[in-house]
Formats: C-alpha cells, structure tokens, sequence
C-alpha cells in the first residue's frame, strides 16, 4: 500500500435486504487491474467510504475464493452506516483492503469445526464458513450455532435455509424473542451447547458476535475443557485508521485493526484491559 | 567530513549564513511574540529570532503530524468521484529544536515507519532539516536527564549546536547535516578536546539546576504487572479532567481523529486531527459498548503506554523525553503528570496479584 489513506474507488453491484436495518452489499473495485489482483483472507476487514461522511469498517462477508467482488454486510447505527444503506446499486464508495490479519484455517484441518455467531456477528464468520464448505471433506464435524434477537433480525435467511438442509453441516438456530412462526430454540446461544455433543479434544471453535456474548461463549467453552489456542474469537474496537497509527483500537499494546481482529483466548486473556 | 565530526563556528557568522539561505528555503526558529511568548514559527528575517527560551509550550511535532491535516480532497460532481491527494510538502529547516523534542521525532519515526509506513508523516519527516540546539539552562519543569532526553544528544538530529556565548559547538549528526553546513560555506575549525570539555561542563551545569524527577522504573514494574492498587487510579481518575492537554502538548503522543468535512456541496476534505486516549469518546462503539468508559481507566491507559514494558520493548524507550510540557498544562492541580504520577505510585507502592493462571483458575 503506498498511501496508507487513500481509498479504492469501489462499484456497488448489488444490495440485498437482510433484516428491517442490515443490508448486504456486492461490491468490486472501479481499477480493472486492481480488482482482479485483489484477494482477501477469511476474518479480513475493510474500511468502507461514504465521501463527504467518513469511513468505518466491516468484516468480509463473502467466500475468499471468490474473485472479482466481495460482500459486506451492514447494520445501519449511525452516520456511515446509514449513508451506505442511502446508496443504490452503481453507487460508489470508497474502499481500503484487505486490512487486518485472518482466522486460522490451514492449520486446523481435519478438526471439527465449531461456529458461534450473533446477530451481526454472522457474516465476518461467512468468509470462514464459505471456503469450508469448498474444502468440506479435509473438515471432520461442522457445527453452526446462530443466535438473533427475533427470527426478523437473523441475516442470510435463505443461506440459513440451504445450510439447514445440508447433511454435512449441523446447524442449530435460537433466538431471545419467537415469533409465531418460529420452532426452533429459544434462550441465548449458549443454552445451544446443551443440544450439541462435542469431541472437545478434535474441535477449534470460531466465534463472533456482541462483547458480552463473546464472554460467555468462552466461559463455557473453557468448561467444556476447550483448549485456549482452540478458541478463537474477534475482538471489535472502535477503529479510525485500520493501519495501526490512529490509537483508536488499542487494548494494551495491541492493535485490534492490525494484530487482530482475530485472537485466540490464549492471546486474549493475556491483553490487560479485556 | 564525515558523521559524527565536531567543529567550532563563529556564532553571527553561523546565523547570518543561515539567513541568507533561509531566503530561498523555509527555515523554522524560536521567535520572540509581541505577547513576550516564544513560538517556533517560519523565519522571514532573523530579526525577531530569540535565544532566550528553553522551549516553545506547542509541542514541535506539529511540524511533523500537524494538528490537523488534509489526506485528500474530493470532488462529487459526476458519477465518480474524484480524489486527490494532499500536496507535496517543500524542504524546510526546524532551527534551535531542543533534544527531548528531538528525541520526540526519533519517537515518531519509529511509530510511523514499519509494515504500515505512514506516507503523510514520511514526507514531511524526509524534507525536514534539524538543526538542535542544546541546552544550557533548563525550565523548573523539564526532567529529560530521567528520559534519556537531553540536556544534549549524541545522534536523531542532523547538526547539533551548544551556546558557546560566542561561539557554536557543532556536532554532525547525519549527512543531511553536512550537506547543509557545506552549503552554509563557512569557516569551520575542527574542535579541540577543550571544547568538549567547557561543553560536558555546561551540561554537567545544567543537569544540577534540574528540578522535577521521573524515577521511572518501580512505576514500570508497577504498570507493566498490574499492580497498582485499583482505588489509586480511581483517584487519580476522579482528579482528571479529560481534558486531553497531557496528550496534545506530548512529543510522543501520535493518536489522531479522521474525519470528512464537506467545502460546498461537490468538494469535500477528509483529514485527521490530534485526538487524545483521556477523551471519554475515544473507545466509544458504534453499538454503544465502551471498554473505557471511566477516567480511571483512561489515566491507566495513558501511563500503560507511557510505561509499561510491553511498549518499551516495542519502541526502545518509554513514551517519555521528558519536556515537562504536561506538568505546564495540567489542569488537575499538577497531579497526573508523569513525575508526579510516578512519585505517586512509587510511594504507594506495589500491591501483590496473584498471576493471569490464579486469577483464570479462580473464576
Ligand atoms: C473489525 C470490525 C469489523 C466489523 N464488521 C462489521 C460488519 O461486518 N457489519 C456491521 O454492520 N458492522 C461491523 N462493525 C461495526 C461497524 O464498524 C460500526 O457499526 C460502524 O463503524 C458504525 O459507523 P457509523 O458511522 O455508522 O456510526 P457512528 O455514527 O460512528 O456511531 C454510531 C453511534 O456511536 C456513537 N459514537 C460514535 N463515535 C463516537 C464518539 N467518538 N464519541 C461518542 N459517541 C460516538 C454515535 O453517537 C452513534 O450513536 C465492525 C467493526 C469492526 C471494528
Ligand atoms: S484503527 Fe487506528 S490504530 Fe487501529
């Protein structure tokens, strides 16, 4: 990267409703040349430009191993949020990526998998869910456990559909507030785990969601006897620069935007503030 | 010539020479303000130039991360936009700097080099000439002697002077240096072992008239493992003002703000501004979680970098030189600047905890 600040600008291809306030948002860079080099690695981040309203970050929401565009999904709560969800396809914004590092994936093959998502903690787990399913058999077991306000706030619905029917994936949904309709679990998360057997000692668990949830998804992790380097979380941080200067995103002498977004509790608990 | 030699110049031979090159570069200097304050400031003439001053209270990295400065602009008309990026910056030559701020940019570099080489610094940093001047008489709040700081240097800057009353010492500090003082074209005379004699006197001189210390290292042991008694950072938080002024006047504080700004209704700018850690929306997530909510827990994080082992062994040095600028400003009565708050923490003294295995076994 030669100036650091500088966005990409960037083409939106396609915008998909989610729930009443997250959107997904097909995008490819407006440089032909630029666009096919580019690749990114599961857990990367972007920051995403509004011009004349600022600049905030998102998780990559699509398959790495699709080239050519890449999805972000965002939730309108504020300035730039709601700026993005203002846009129309064709739309431009601005764009620096891949910025941050990635979720170990090579190095747990043959391990089953362990997903733990909330709310809009699902789709930066998409681009590690996605090229797992590419490689699906160098994978033992697949669990995805997915938690949402309402089943309205649950993003990827029809994704969600096409999982359940998998064989291969085990996919256990619940939410705080059911609906009518709904008949799947209800409680947070965590209470999922009652539902699921797991081979401790073959399984790494990825998890993503609200600080608070995240808390608790390890707490229970470590009783289940999980090994620390086998839980591996995101940390999210206020974030200006993504690059490590600005100081937004410190915990400790850490920088979530370039250290992070991905640790593992054993690098976690070691941070002093948490 | 080669770096790292010593020579001896007339001293109204030195400046007027460089004056008459400051009249095609900009060249930056100590200047006496109408209000009786000392300022750095682009020299036009050396006629208001001062050396009765220790230091210029603005932090001289402004020179190098100004307060605010543009990253681009952009313009919205059509169906792109487009974006330009800030402009070239000219050479200039920052004159009469002290060695803690010197010290201050060797802290910088450091930060802003790495895998993410931060481009808007660099070209400032590249075009800037030091010339430092070191210091005979120190202010009754500067410390640098504790922060390996000053009073003199002995490299980060590219010419060196010590006041000789008539005369300059000269030190060499890089080849940027000798290629200005080759184009000063002056009479040098190699320096004598005597010569560095009065001048070791003259520091030895100012180091005794120093007043405020900074024992730092029971401090650093005390951040690095946390074992400050939780209730004295409370306190220390509820002095606190969050004011941010420790952070803006520190020559090794480099946290900044992004922010757009639109010029009419096509134009636009977005830049970055000093921003400060003590500022309670600093960490505060768009979901509305904010990890430092608490002034307390602000004031740790400030000395947390300042201190702890953890970044000293990142940059090489504690995030201090020692200027003494953040016991001028701060507002909570002189409590929470640096000496201060290591005298605190040292007399306090550090409480047992037991190691991150208890604490987890425990839960
Ligand atoms: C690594 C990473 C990955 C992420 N991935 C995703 C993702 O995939 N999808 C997604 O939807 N989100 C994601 N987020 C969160 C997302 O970045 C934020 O929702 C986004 O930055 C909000 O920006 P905004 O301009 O819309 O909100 P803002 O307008 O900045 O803020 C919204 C709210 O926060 C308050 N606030 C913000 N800054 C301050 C301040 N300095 N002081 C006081 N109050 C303040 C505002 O008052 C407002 O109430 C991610 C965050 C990180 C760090
Ligand atoms: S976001 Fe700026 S340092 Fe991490």
């Amino acid at each position: 990267m030669e100036n650091l600040y500088l966005p990409q600008l960037s083409i939106i291809d396609k915008i998909v409703d989610e729930t009443s306030d997250t959107k997904t948002f097909t995008i490819h860079f407006a440089d032909r040349e630029y666009n096919k080099k580019f690749r990114f690695k599961s857990g990367q981040f972007v920051e995403a430009s509004v011009f004349g309203v600022g600049e905030a970050p998102f998780g990559f929401a699509s398959n790495p191993n699709r080239h050519g565009s890449f999805d972000i999904t965002v939730r309108a709560v504020g300035a730039v949020t709601r700026a993005m969800h203002d846009m129309k396809k064709g739309d431009v914004l601005g764009i620096r990526a891949p910025l941050g590092n990635s979720f170990p994936l090579k190095e747990v093959k043959g391990l089953d998998i362990l997903i733990v998502a909330g709310g809009i903690g699902l789709p930066p787990l998409k681009s590690l869910i996605d090229p797992i399913l590419d490689a699906r058999k160098d994978f033992g077991r697949f669990i995805i456990l997915y938690g949402a306000r309402t089943p309205a706030d649950r993003v990827y619905k029809p994704i969600l559909e096409q999982w359940s029917k998998r064989k291969d994936i085990t996919l256990l949904q619940t939410v705080d507030n059911p609906d009518d309709g709904w008949s799947e679990h209800v409680g947070v998360v965590t209470t999922l785990f009652e539902k699921i057997k797991l081979d401790v000692k073959r399984t790494v668990a990825y998890t993503c969601g609200p600080p608070i949830m995240i808390r608790f998804v390890i707490q229970d992790l470590l009783g289940m006897g999980f090994p620390e380097d086998r839980i591996i979380s995101t940390l999210e941080r206020y974030m200006k620069c993504g690059v490590g200067k600005c100081g937004h995103c410190a915990i400790g002498h850490k920088y979530i935007c370039v250290d992070g977004p991905v640790f593992s509790y054993q690098q976690i608990k070691r941070l002093p503030e948490r | 010539m080669p770096t790292g030699a010593k020579f001896v110049v007339e001293k109204q031979a030195f400046l007027k020479s460089l004056e008459s090159i400051g009249k095609k570069n900009t060249v930056i200097g100590p200047v006496l303000m109408d209000d009786g304050e000392v300022t750095f400031e682009p020299l036009k003439s050396f006629k208001k130039l001062t050396f009765d001053y220790v230091n210029d209270f603005d932090p001289l990295k402004r020179f190098l991360t100004p307060a605010k400065e543009n990253l681009f602009t952009f313009n919205l008309e059509g169906r792109k936009p487009r974006l330009k990026a800030a402009d070239d910056v000219k050479p200039f030559i920052l004159f009469g700097v002290r060695s803690c701020d010197v010290q201050g940019f060797a802290h910088m570099d450091g930060f802003f080099s790495g895998a993410y080489s931060d481009d808007y610094y660099w070209r400032r940093r590249n075009n800037m000439t030091i010339i430092s001047m070191a210091c005979n008489k120190p202010l009754p709040t500067c410390f640098c002697i504790c922060c390996n700081g000053g009073p003199w240097l002995e490299s980060g800057f590219d010419l060196q002077l010590t006041d000789f009353g008539d005369r300059f010492l000269i030190d060499v500090g890089s080849n940027k240096g000798k290629k200005l003082l080759d184009s000063l074209k002056l009479k040098l005379v190699k320096a004598k072992p005597e010569d560095e004699e009065n001048r070791k006197k003259l520091m030895q001189a100012c180091d005794e008239q120093m007043q405020p210390t900074a024992y730092l290292a029971k401090a650093c042991i005390m951040i690095t493992n946390n074992r400050v008694r939780e209730e004295l950072w409370q306190e220390m938080g509820d002095e606190c003002f969050s004011c941010g002024g420790c952070t803006h006047v520190c020559p090794c504080c480099t946290c900044f703000d992004v922010q757009d700004c639109m010029i009419d209704d096509k134009n636009g700018v977005r830049f970055r501004c000093w921003d400060s850690c003590q500022y309670a929306g600093f960490t505060h997530e768009a979901s509305g979680h904010n990890p430092r909510v608490k002034a307390k827990e602000r004031v740790k994080r400030r000395f947390y970098h300042k201190l702890s082992y953890a970044y000293i062994k990142q940059d090489g040095h504690p995030g201090c030189v020692g200027c003494g600028r953040c016991i001028t400003v701060c507002q909570a009565f002189n409590l929470l600047d640096i000496s201060a708050v290591v005298k605190r923490l040292r007399r306090d003294g550090a409480i047992e905890v037991e190691t991150v295995e208890q604490r987890e076994a425990a839960k």
